[in-house]
C-alpha cells in the first residue's frame, strides 16, 4: 500500500488498509489490464467493423467513442472505472471521518514550524464551474466545508488520490512536481527563477516540488478551495518546505504585474471552461517577468493523438465528472498561448517521463531526446506514464 | 459556519450507466465492494495468522474449533450490518436513502431496541 509519509497521514485499521490495497489493485487492473484488453478489442474487431461499415478508418475520437459505446468489453471495463472510481474517495471516508478532528489539531501544531503562509480571503467567491459538481466523482469535491478551519477535502483529496493513483505518483504524489520542475532545472542550467507561482495547485503536492529544485526561490500556490489551501500549508510544513498558498482564482489574481519568473499549474486547465482558460493563460503572461516562463503540466491535445488515444484519454469528459476536459483537449496549446501575448517562436512544449517510474537515467536523456507525444503513454495514467506539458516563454 | 456536519459520501453529478439494463452496472459496482470487503478480510486473517505463528501460540485445527463469545457476537451482529448496507449502496442511493444515514457502529444498538 503506498502510504503517506507526513504528519497528516491518516491511520487506517487493518480492514481499512485491506480495503484500500484492492482499490489500488482495481484501479491498476482497469487502467492497465482491461484498457489493453479494450484496445484489442478495438483492434481486432470494432475497428474492423467500422471500415466495413465506413470504408474508412474513424477521424476522431468522438467517432471511436460513437462506434465502441455498444461494445461490451467497452461497458465493462466504464462501468468498472466509475465503480473504482466511486470506491477510491469511499476507502478513505471512514479513516478521515474518525480522524478530521485531530487533522486539525495536527495543522495547528504544525503552524509552530512557522514555515510559509496561508492567505484565505473572507467571503471568497468560489467560481460555479468549479463548485457546482463533484469533480472527478469525489464527494464534496475541493472546497467541500463541514466545520470551522475545516480541511476535510484536502486529506480526502490526499489520501484518495494516493489510492487512485497506484504508485504512479509516487509516494509523496508528488511525480509530476518533481519530474518537470527537475527538467526545468536540467535543461535550463542558466535559468534561476527567484519567484515561482503554481496555479490551482490543491494541497500543493506538485508545489512544493519547485523549492526542492529551487531551493532559493520563492514558492506560492493559489487555488479558489479553501479546505485544501488549509491542508496544503499544513503539508508543506509537515515535510519542512516554505510555501505560500493564497486564496485567489487564477484567472485574476492580486499579485502585481510581472511579479514572478516561472507560471506553472498541473492537472489544472482541464478543470477550467473555455473562456477562463484564456483568462487564466492572458493572467500568467501578465505576472510574468521578461524571460519568465509558463508551463503547464497537462493532459496531450487532441490534435496530437490518433483518434483511439484521443478517444481514451477523453473517457472521463463523458463519464468522471470532468465537463471541460475533452473542450479543453479539443484545444490547440500554441493557439492558446499565443492569444495570450506570447511569441509563436517562446512556444515549448515537453514530454517527460516520469522519474519514479523509469528512474533518473532515461529522465535526464529526455532533456536532449523527447518521445513522441501521439503515444499511449503520453498523459495516461499507466505503467509508463510520460508526463506532457506546454507553455512559452515571455 | 459553526456546527460541524457529517461528511458527505454521496455524489453530486450523473452516475453513468453503460448497460441496456442499469441494472448490471449497479450489481457490478456490488460485486467490486464485496470484492473489497472481502479482501481487506483476507488481509486481515493473514496478518492474524503469521501473527500467531510469529508468538507460537496458534495451533493446526484451533481456528475451526473456534466459537466467538456473545460480545463478540453482537459486535459481528452490528458490523454485518454495516457490511450488507456498504454492499447495496448504490441501491440505497438510488431510492434516496443517502449513505449520510447508514448507521455507524454507535448508533446501531439503539436501531436494535426499535425491533
Amino acid at each position: 500500500m503506498l502510504e503517506l509519509k507526513h504528519d497528516l497521514k491518516l491511520s487506517k485499521t487493518r480492514e481499512e488498509k485491506g480495503r484500500i490495497n484492492f482499490m489500488s489493485g482495481i484501479r491498476s487492473y482497469v487502467l492497465n489490464d482491461m484498457a489493453n484488453s479494450m484496445r484489442s478489442v478495438w483492434d481486432s474487431e470494432v475497428e474492423p467493423k467500422f471500415v466495413r461499415t465506413n470504408k474508412r478508418r474513424p477521424k476522431d475520437g468522438p467517432e471511436v467513442h460513437r462506434f465502441i459505446k455498444s461494445n461490451q468489453y467497452f461497458k465493462f471495463y466504464s462501468s468498472m472505472r466509475v465503480t473504482a472510481q466511486d470506491m477510491v474517495w469511499q476507502s478513505v471516508m471512514q479513516p478521515l471521518d474518525r480522524e478530521r478532528d485531530d487533522l486539525k489539531r495536527r495543522a495547528r501544531k504544525l503552524e509552530e514550524r512557522k514555515l510559509g503562509s496561508l492567505h484565505l480571503q473572507k467571503d471568497f467567491l468560489v467560481p460555479r464551474y468549479a463548485s457546482a459538481i463533484d469533480v472527478h466523482l469525489m464527494p464534496g469535491n475541493y472546497d467541500g466545508e463541514y466545520d470551522v478551519d475545516d480541511l476535510a477535502a484536502g486529506a480526502l483529496y490526499d489520501n484518495g488520490l494516493a489510492v487512485f493513483s497506484f504508485g504512479l505518483m509516487g509516494q509523496n504524489l508528488d511525480d509530476i512536481g518533481q519530474s518537470i520542475a527537475g527538467f526545468v532545472h536540467l535543461k535550463y542550467p542558466n535559468f534561476k527563477p527567484k519567484k515561482i507561482l503554481d496555479l490551482g495547485c490543491t494541497i500543493g503536492h506538485n508545489t512544493g516540488s519547485w523549492k526542492d529544485h529551487f531551493p532559493d526561490a520563492e514558492v506560492h500556490g493559489i487555488d479558489v478551495a479553501a479546505p485544501v489551501l488549509r491542508y496544503g500549508a499544513a503539508r508543506a510544513r509537515a515535510q519542512n518546505r516554505a510555501v505560500h498558498f493564497h486564496q485567489m482564482n487564477a484567472e485574476s489574481t492580486d499579485f502585481p504585474d510581472q511579479s514572478f519568473d516561472v507560471v506553472f499549474s498541473s492537472m489544472f486547465l482541464h478543470e477550467v471552461p473555455r473562456k477562463g482558460i484564456d483568462k487564466v493563460l492572458s493572467e500568467a503572461f501578465r505576472l510574468l517577468r521578461p524571460g519568465g516562463l509558463m508551463l503547464h503540466m497537462e493532459l496531450p491535445p487532441n490534435s496530437q493523438l490518433s483518434p483511439y488515444d484521443s478517444f481514451y484519454l477523453d473517457w472521463d469528459s463523458s463519464y468522471n465528472n470532468e465537463p471541460f476536459y475533452k473542450p479543453f483537449r479539443d484545444l490547440k496549446p500554441e493557439e492558446l498561448c499565443r492569444r495570450a501575448g506570447f511569441k509563436p517562436d517562446k512556444y515549448v512544449q515537453f514530454v517527460v517521463p516520469s522519474i519514479g517510474w523509469y528512474g533518473e537515467q532515461v529522465w535526464r536523456k529526455s532533456v536532449h531526446e523527447q518521445a513522441s507525444v501521439d503515444s499511449d503513454k503520453t498523459g495516461r495514467l499507466t505503467d509508463g506514464i510520460r508526463w506532457y506539458c506546454f507553455g512559452a516563454w515571455k | 459556519m459553526t456546527a460541524k456536519k457529517p461528511l458527505r459520501r454521496t455524489i453530486r453529478g450523473r452516475r453513468p450507466v453503460f448497460f441496456q439494463d442499469p441494472a448490471i452496472d449497479k450489481v457490478l459496482a456490488m460485486v467490486v465492494t464485496l470484492g473489497s470487503e472481502f479482501w481487506a478480510l483476507r488481509e486481515r486473517v493473514l496478518a492474524m495468522e503469521a501473527l500467531h505463528v510469529r508468538q507460537g501460540s496458534l495451533g493446526s485445527g484451533e481456528v475451526d474449533a473456534f466459537e466467538f463469545p456473545p460480545d463478540l457476537e453482537e459486535k459481528l451482529a452490528v458490523e454485518r450490518r454495516e457490511f450488507i448496507e456498504n454492499l447495496f449502496r448504490v441501491l440505497q442511493e438510488q431510492s434516496g436513502h443517502s449513505a449520510e444515514q447508514v448507521p455507524t457502529i454507535k448508533k446501531a444498538p439503539r436501531k436494535k431496541k426499535r425491533r
